[in-house]
């Protein structure tokens, strides 16, 4: 059917004028800065000075600064360990408060506050705790045994600061694998029952293979929140980074390089590609195993 | 001919360029614009930026601009506050957008990169400026000269200096006198020391690792003379790690002093689990309201220093090199920095004028039997003499490379030496850098 010349216009421009406010505020809080930085990475730009083509002098002066390794070390140990709980323990917690028995909805609201409640109280708050002298040591001290340096040393901040980040983390999760448990049909619970499957077998067997996409998508999303980890490092081992910067993660590094009036910005921008790279990887192989699961 | 799907988006984007363009152009260039002559009529809109101010001294601050604007009625003054958080990363935006307030609340190492940016205006240089120079103390203005940029970029407000507060009842119970607190670094390092074996490791003396001034106070060199290089490797300074090395060991230094900034030191000292702490006239109301037993037990006693010149903190006002009513602006910061609305404001809050002849005004003089009048007094008197340690050109960056450089050495990681021949050579690349 031969169209009129003004219904052509129309069909033609409308789908682009809808896209047009979207696409103005992709192009210019998500493209153009992700084109800045690009540019940036290969320039010696400071915050207030304009930078030269410098190639890639940044990403050679990366190899030889030991804070990016420290930095890199420390965000690959924080997606090592904290992937793997944020993965399993909100599916446990889901099973723990699927069942709908009384109180369970106190139970579920008191797995999600975390979640809700600001990072920089419950940093604060946790900061308290495992400080030398705070409820941690204390218990400990009445036990006969510490104080622990939580906050003193190194690792141990590291680590405190990845059950930090476990643990807000468990109820959003949670709520997750509650929406995806409850398509899994009770029937195959009831078979497998009958057929004398006890809970782990019926975990194994059947809650884990109907919610793997699930754990495809929660693994993805918390690989990528963990790699780019700042708010509870930052917050509990304070703005150097722990004890000789050595809880830096790659996010702090880029904070503090690239930050301030005299903010190394073509560094900074350097290092941030480098964040983004490692995240695109990290989340095609979470996704790419997710698939080769699905297929299997 | 009618308008194809493919062509569409084509034309449209063909359009969009220029415009886009356009706009880019014109958003780029908007807030840019050479500075006015600071020789014109003092007249125009102006605006001014102090920094974390408005909560508490609102009323303070509308009196003062009314009274100017009274006294210059062509000119218009608009009040911004920023909050206390990321002020410098407000000013870098501004800095970079071209919209930088005529009037800006600067510390030195603020102003430094905003005039190598050539932000602010050079004061020294503008005649309707440099006039006032006199009317400031020597060491409050050359706290605002830049290495290499030739005169002073901020008019100096208001100065503070930290006395060191102590606990009298920590020092009791060490063994100590109460009454004789530590007046130099060796008596200092003594008493911590003491502290340390009496309390079995439990009470700390200090909680903070040393800084740039601490180096400074103790008498090192911090920077070659044209400020190039920085030097507090030097023996000295070896010298001042050797033995804050020895305190962390002994446990007179908090084991979470290497991460430690001056909130979380202050935050120990409050709950009584160090001894010593610096701080300023504005924590008195704090102990007073907060930790009512440690106001009892509380002491004052200057901050030991091996130079005879105790720090000092200045804060000052820029001018924008671009303003569009910069002899107004000038007029303005000059009238908030004046003798008359120092004193005044001074009076108003724990700190310190930077006009000349102003501390030696009975109320910065006399002790009038209370503890706010004595600390007022101990810090006036410090002030006299008093410099500003931190080098200007020392970024944020390069003090969290002295400082991650300092805990290595404490935690035995690196010898004190190493950590600041490491600590000075990574500053110095920066510095090259920049």
């Amino acid at each position: 059917m031969r169209q009129s010349r003004g219904a052509a216009t129309h069909w033609a421009a409308s789908p682009w004028l809808f896209l047009l406010p979207g696409l103005a505020v992709i192009a210019v809080f998500n493209l153009y800065p992700f084109l800045a930085t690009v540019w940036q990475s290969f320039t010696d730009a400071r915050t207030l000075l304009p930078g030269h083509w410098v190639g890639l002098r940044n990403f050679q002066d990366m190899l030889h600064d030991d804070q990016f390794w420290t930095a890199l070390r420390n965000s690959a140990l924080y997606v090592a360990l904290v992937v793997p709980c944020t993965v399993l323990l909100p599916l446990l917690l889901a099973l723990l408060v699927q069942p709908r028995v009384r109180f369970v909805g106190f139970f579920r609201a008191a797995f999600y506050t975390p979640v809700v409640a600001s990072v920089v109280v419950v940093a604060l708050i946790w900061n308290w705790m495992l400080d030398d002298r705070g409820l941690i040591n204390g218990i400990l001290h009445a036990l006969g045994a510490g104080p622990v340096p939580f906050l003193g040393n190194g690792w141990l901040l590291l680590f405190s600061a990845m059950a930090l980040t476990v643990w807000k983390g468990l109820g959003y999760y949670m709520i997750i694998y509650l929406a995806a448990l409850a398509n899994v049909p009770r029937e195959l619970h009831e078979a497998a029952s009958v057929d004398g499957a006890g809970a782990v077998r019926r975990f194994l067997s059947i809650t884990v293979p109907s919610v793997r996409s699930t754990m495809v998508l929660v693994g993805a999303l918390s690989s990528v929140a963990a790699f780019k980890v700042f708010s509870e490092v930052f917050l509990m081992a304070g703005p150097t980074g722990g004890p000789a910067g050595q809880d830096t993660t790659l996010v702090m590094l880029v904070e503090r390089t690239g930050t301030g009036l005299s903010g190394r910005v073509g560094y900074a921008s350097a290092l941030s590609l480098v964040v983004f790279v490692i995240t695109l990887v990290l989340m095609l192989l979470v996704l790419r195993a997710g698939r080769g699961e699905g297929e299997r | 001919m009618p308008i194809s799907r493919g062509t569409l988006p084509r034309k449209a984007v063909g359009a969009a360029v220029p415009v886009v363009l356009a706009a880019l152009t014109l958003t780029a260039c908007g807030g840019g614009g050479g500075g006015t002559s600071a020789d014109g009529k003092v007249a125009g809109d102006i605006s001014f930026q102090t920094w974390n101010l408005r909560a508490n001294y609102k009323d303070y601050f509308n009196g003062l601009i009314a009274q100017f604007e009274k006294e210059y009625p062509d000119v218009r003054v608009k009040w911004i506050d920023q909050p206390a958080d990321h002020y410098a990363d407000k000013l870098s935006a501004d800095a970079a957008g071209g919209t930088m307030p005529d009037v800006v609340n600067v510390s030195p190492d603020l102003a430094y990169p905003l005039a190598r940016a050539g932000v602010l205006t050079n004061l020294d240089k503008e005649p309707a400026s440099a006039k006032y120079r006199g009317e400031y103390t020597p060491e409050a203005w050359q706290a605002n000269e830049m290495p290499g940029l030739n005169g002073g970029y901020a008019f100096p407000w208001y100065l503070n200096t930290g006395p060191l507060f102590y606990n009298k009842a920590l020092f009791a119970q060490a063994g100590l006198d109460p009454d004789r607190p530590p007046k130099t670094y060796d008596e200092l390092f003594a008493d911590a020391d003491a502290m340390a074996r009496h309390s079995g490791g439990k009470v700390a003396t200090l909680a903070a690792t040393p800084a740039i001034e601490d180096f400074g106070r103790y008498g090192v060199r911090l920077m070659n003379a044209d400020a190039s290089e920085f030097t507090y490797n030097e023996p000295k300074g070896v010298e001042l790690l050797n033995r804050y090395k020895q305190l962390y060991t002994s446990g007179g230094l908090d084991s979470t002093a290497l991460t430690n900034g001056p909130e979380e030191s202050g935050q120990k000292f409050l709950e009584q689990k160090v001894a010593m702490n610096p701080g300023s006239a504005h924590d008195l109301s704090n102990f007073k309201e907060n930790a009512p037993t440690l106001y009892k037990n509380l002491g004052i006693t200057d901050a030991p220093n091996n130079t005879g010149h105790p720090n000092m903190y200045v804060m000052g006002l820029g001018i924008s090199s671009t303003s569009r009513h910069k002899a107004a602006a000038i007029a303005f910061a000059h009238f908030v920095t004046d003798k008359r609305n120092q004193e005044s404001f001074a009076h108003k809050v724990a700190i310190f004028p930077s006009t000349k002849g102003s501390l030696d005004e009975p109320y910065w003089t006399r002790d009038d039997g209370t503890d706010e009048g004595r600390v007022r007094v101990a810090a006036a008197r410090m002030l006299k003499g008093a410099v500003n340690y931190t080098p200007v050109v020392m970024s944020d960056e390069m003090k969290t490379v002295l400082q991650n450089q300092v805990a290595l050495a404490l935690q035995g990681k690196k010898s004190p030496k190493q950590a600041l021949d490491d600590a000075v050579a990574q500053s110095d690349r920066l510095l090259k850098q920049s």
